[in-house]
């Protein structure tokens, strides 16, 4: 009896099997997510914690080497630095006078950080996408800390992406340089609306693109781009970064160019997340 | 049974360390695809029905966490599994061809179907981008990748192979 199963299913036949239940599962998993969602909170509550252990064996290692680097860097450096602490000094006198005049610009800038005002809470990156076009990663917080889709991710830098899904202990976030993704977003001087667009053909530069802005716009390089207040999604005023090469297309309606990002996407670690969302913010 | 099990424990090794550690061994943004040298391999040590089984359930690990189609890097890896299982009876401990140019293939069949869900449906056709920034230096790396892997994943896949099971299938072929 026995091996007439076992001479039942060749390999072939297994083949077909597998073939025709992934097909199911793709079909189920388009069209919506009740079946899926069980199992991935049943798989994550026995990944998620170990994700986070080698994750957080992965930064020691990395911090260990760093430290390893700077002391020999410092080494280094130490006598030059020696010398050049006379001629600071001398400077440093200079700075002290200018001391009051950085102290008023610090507050204007502490004003114009409305971000403050928005309820955060902090995150760890425990997993990138591997899929190299796809820059996606899932931070170490879900459900259960009371994470919701859409909620913007920040950096201390500025906006990373939004979170696109939400699991009991994980979530998933999707950022601003992954090629599907679309930021409505304006100029922070003149407020010129414009739409801050992912690019994977960019990826080696390190910028992607800003689309859709007027011709007569005042948009010049160099200014700071900022999420807008008509995006459904963003919440207003959050930093995306600054504005290169803006140049007339050749339709003439419009203007485009590319976008600096202000997070260093290679090296994010952690990450803050607004709890409060768009959506609730209009209501 | 023991042996799927410590197979099922790598499976979830490898993907930690493909969602940790690639980010760490990235070159100019491109990460080796770790995940795909299981279900090759083993399926090229031991046939395509363990093939099938690493490869599904690799797939479907990553599925879980980074698709959105839950099931369809279980297919592929399934169908690589598979098909690297075909050629297990060339399999020959120091040759190091046939492995390279399975990988290589399997991440050019793999990475293409990617391409298509993601770009090609959405009108995107910039194929010749793709396979010079993202498809053929990640074959590359996975290749290399592969050829340090290979003699430790040789060393398991021997650990829990019974001898028995070597001496039967031999025994089979024969008659």
């Amino acid at each position: 009896m026995k091996n007439k199963i076992k001479n039942f299913f060749t390999p072939a036949k297994i083949l077909a099997i597998i073939s025709i239940l992934c097909a199911a599962l793709i079909a189920v998993s388009y069209f919506s997510d009740r079946l899926v969602t069980p199992i991935r909170e049943a798989v994550s509550f026995i990944v998620v914690p170990l994700q986070r252990g080698v994750n957080g064996i992965g930064i020691g290692v990395v911090k260990g080497e760093e430290k390893k680097k700077t002391i020999e860097e410092l080494q280094s450096y130490s006598s030059e630095l020696e010398e050049k602490v006379a001629s600071l000094e001398a400077q440093n006198e200079q700075l002290k006078t200018n001391g009051k005049e950085l102290e008023d610009l610090k507050k204007l800038y502490d004003m114009d950080q409305s971000l403050g005002d928005y309820p955060k809470t902090g995150a760890t990156i425990i997993g990138i996408s591997s899929q190299n076009w796809n820059e996606s990663f899932i931070i170490d917080k879900g459900a259960m800390h009371g994470m919701e889709t859409d909620m913007n991710v920040i950096s201390s830098d500025g906006l990373v992406g939004i979170i696109t899904e939400v699991h009991a202990n994980y979530s998933k976030v999707m950022t601003v340089i992954s090629d599907n993704s679309y930021v409505t977003a304006m100029d922070e001087g003149t407020k010129d609306q414009c739409t801050v667009k992912g690019d994977i053909s960019l990826m080696d530069s390190g910028i992607i693109r800003v689309e859709r802005i007027k011709v007569n716009a005042e948009v010049k390089d160099g200014d700071r781009i900022v999420t807008s207040g008509i995006s459904s999604k963003y919440l207003p005023g959050i930093f995306i970064g600054y504005a290169k090469d803006i140049k007339e297309d050749e339709t003439g309606m419009t203007r485009s160019g590319y976008l600096v990002p202000a997070v260093d996407f290679d090296h994010l670690q952690n990450v803050l997340v607004i709890t409060q969302k768009k959506q609730n913010t209009n209501e | 049974m023991k042996r799927k099990l410590c197979e099922l424990g790598l499976i979830i090794f490898f993907y930690l360390m493909q969602v940790s550690l690639c980010r760490v061994i990235a070159i100019g943004g491109i990460a080796p695809n770790l995940m795909i040298i299981l279900p090759i391999l083993f399926g090229y040590f031991n046939g395509p029905k363990e093939g099938m089984y690493v490869g599904f359930c690799s797939g479907i690990l990553y599925d879980l966490f980074f698709t959105d189609l839950l099931g369809f890097t279980a297919l592929m890896f399934t169908l690589i599994g598979y098909f690297c299982g075909l050629l297990c009876n060339r399999y020959e401990e120091g040759n190091f061809i046939i492995p390279i140019f399975l990988t290589a293939g399997a991440v050019l069949f793999y990475e293409f179907f990617v391409f298509i869900g993601n770009f090609l449906l959405q009108n995107r056709l910039i194929l010749g981008y793709f396979m010079t920034r993202v498809i053929l230096p990640e074959m590359v790396y996975t290749v290399i990748v592969m050829l340090i892997l290979y003699k430790p994943l040789q060393l398991l896949n021997k650990l829990y192979d019974s001898r028995k099971r070597k001496v039967k299938d031999i025994d089979e072929t024969i008659l």
